[in-house]
């Protein structure tokens, strides 16, 4: 019969995440029930081992100050005492600095790098042609027949990141697919249109120390994907997007 | 009036033992202790599917572990994916001592203890498994290490005590 087979060029996507490395911060009710939990907790619990030794050296102290008898018992006992290990661990804790949440790529809103934005997922967009546009996309490369779709989204990952990246790709299966037909004037008998399968994979490290062949690469958050994707593309992507 | 009237079949009425029927039922042999460990299902083609997979969660915060194992189980009920068993692996504990020099020698103490969870999960079919991996993955909490992998009869054997005595006795009989 004359439509046969609807001649669709098929491409595979990759959409790189890099996880994130900081919890989110809780939100309010969250925060509100977990200090109440606290409360609750503390007002319920026992003393432990440690605070039970305090409150003994803390009256020793007073019976000291107020009867002279406690003389020879303080000598065969503890040198060290409660309060003077708790200053100790206080001075160290004062002189230990946690690395920044907010690092200087989030200040001055570099899209290019990976430390930005610490808390959430982010997503390389690479600036590709296709037909007389640029349009910002996922990476995608053609399939060539005779190869399975996750290895041509990792042959398109490593066409744009150089070839050593250490990113697990999650499973054989796709995520999402997109497809959409060629204007009129490019459709032919043998080209309908293309559908493009999206991957997955996570980012194991966080260096990309080898050059990157096209200059236009951004990582981008979800929420800021509206600003670069269409409107179309952006609805299939989202579906498979978590967080 | 009936509580005051009741009659207890005592040994020396005709009566006594009347509601027994133990003695009628088949006896029932006590299960043996050792349990069947091997249960592998591979299917091939398009519906792939895992065997027992080990989700294991370990931490030095005990409440965290707890509560985000109690997490994943509860996810997977609701996913309905079938869990063989959810167990503990024993806390380790290790003690850290600081040596510090400053004029007199201290020692500083600090007893950590490293707590681990398991969830065991069979029938995980291959296009469900990254979604469930992303998911457990990004609602990590901060301390906790995650490891997922196939279950071995390593594994099992892992959680079993050695009896020293009885490997002696065995030694000395061989």
């Amino acid at each position: 019969s004359a439509a046969a087979r609807r001649p669709w060029r098929l491409f595979g996507a990759m959409c790189l995440l890099r996880l994130p490395r900081i919890t989110q911060p809780l939100e309010k009710e969250e925060e509100e029930v977990s200090a109440l939990m606290e409360q609750i907790e503390l007002e319920k619990s026992h003393y432990s081992d440690y605070e039970i030794r305090k409150l003994e050296e803390e009256e020793q102290l007073k019976r000291r100050k107020e009867s002279l008898y406690d003389e020879d018992e303080a000598h065969g006992k503890t040198v060290i005492m409660a309060q003077d290990l708790e200053e100790k661990w206080e001075q160290k804790f004062l002189r230990f600095k946690a690395a920044p949440r907010i690092t200087d790529a989030d200040k001055s809103n570099d899209r290019t790098s990976l430390n930005r934005k610490l808390d959430s997922n982010l997503m390389l967009l690479v600036k590709q042609k296709i037909g007389n546009q640029e349009l910002w996309l996922l990476p995608q490369v053609e399939w060539q027949p005779g190869e399975t779709l996750r290895s041509t989204a990792e042959r398109a990952m490593a066409m744009f990141l150089g070839d050593h990246i250490q990113a697990k790709v999650l499973g054989n299966a796709p995520y999402g697919i997109y497809k959409y037909k060629f204007p009129r004037a490019i459709r032919t008998e043998d080209n309908m249109g293309a559908k493009v399968f999206f991957f997955k994979a996570f980012l194991q490290s966080s260096d990309l120390s080898q050059a990157e062949l096209k200059a236009d690469y951004l990582w981008v958050t979800k929420k800021e994907l509206g600003d670069y994707l269409k409107p179309e593309y952006l609805k299939k992507v989202n579906r498979f997007l978590l967080d | 009036d009936a509580l005051l009237g009741c009659h207890r079949s005592y040994r020396s009425r005709p009566t006594h033992g009347i509601g027994k029927f133990k003695y009628l039922l088949p006896k029932e042999v006590p299960k043996t202790r050792r349990e069947k460990v091997q249960m592998k299902e591979i299917s091939a083609g398009t519906e792939y599917q895992y065997g027992d997979v080990n989700i294991q969660m370990t931490s030095y915060d005990l409440c965290l572990v707890e509560h985000f194992a109690q997490y994943v189980h509860r996810l997977c009920n609701r996913l309905s994916i079938w869990v063989n068993e959810s167990y503990a692996m024993p806390t380790k504990t290790n003690e850290v001592l600081f040596l510090e020099e400053k004029g007199s020698k201290m020692q500083l103490d600090a007893v950590l203890t490293t707590h681990q969870r398991v969830v065991q999960i069979r029938g995980l079919s291959s296009t469900f498994a990254p979604i469930l991996l992303e998911i457990i993955q990004s609602s990590q909490p901060e301390g906790v290490h995650l490891l997922v992998k196939q279950h071995t009869e390593a594994d099992f054997k892992s959680r079993l005590k050695s009896r020293p005595e009885l490997e002696e006795l065995r030694a000395q009989m061989s």
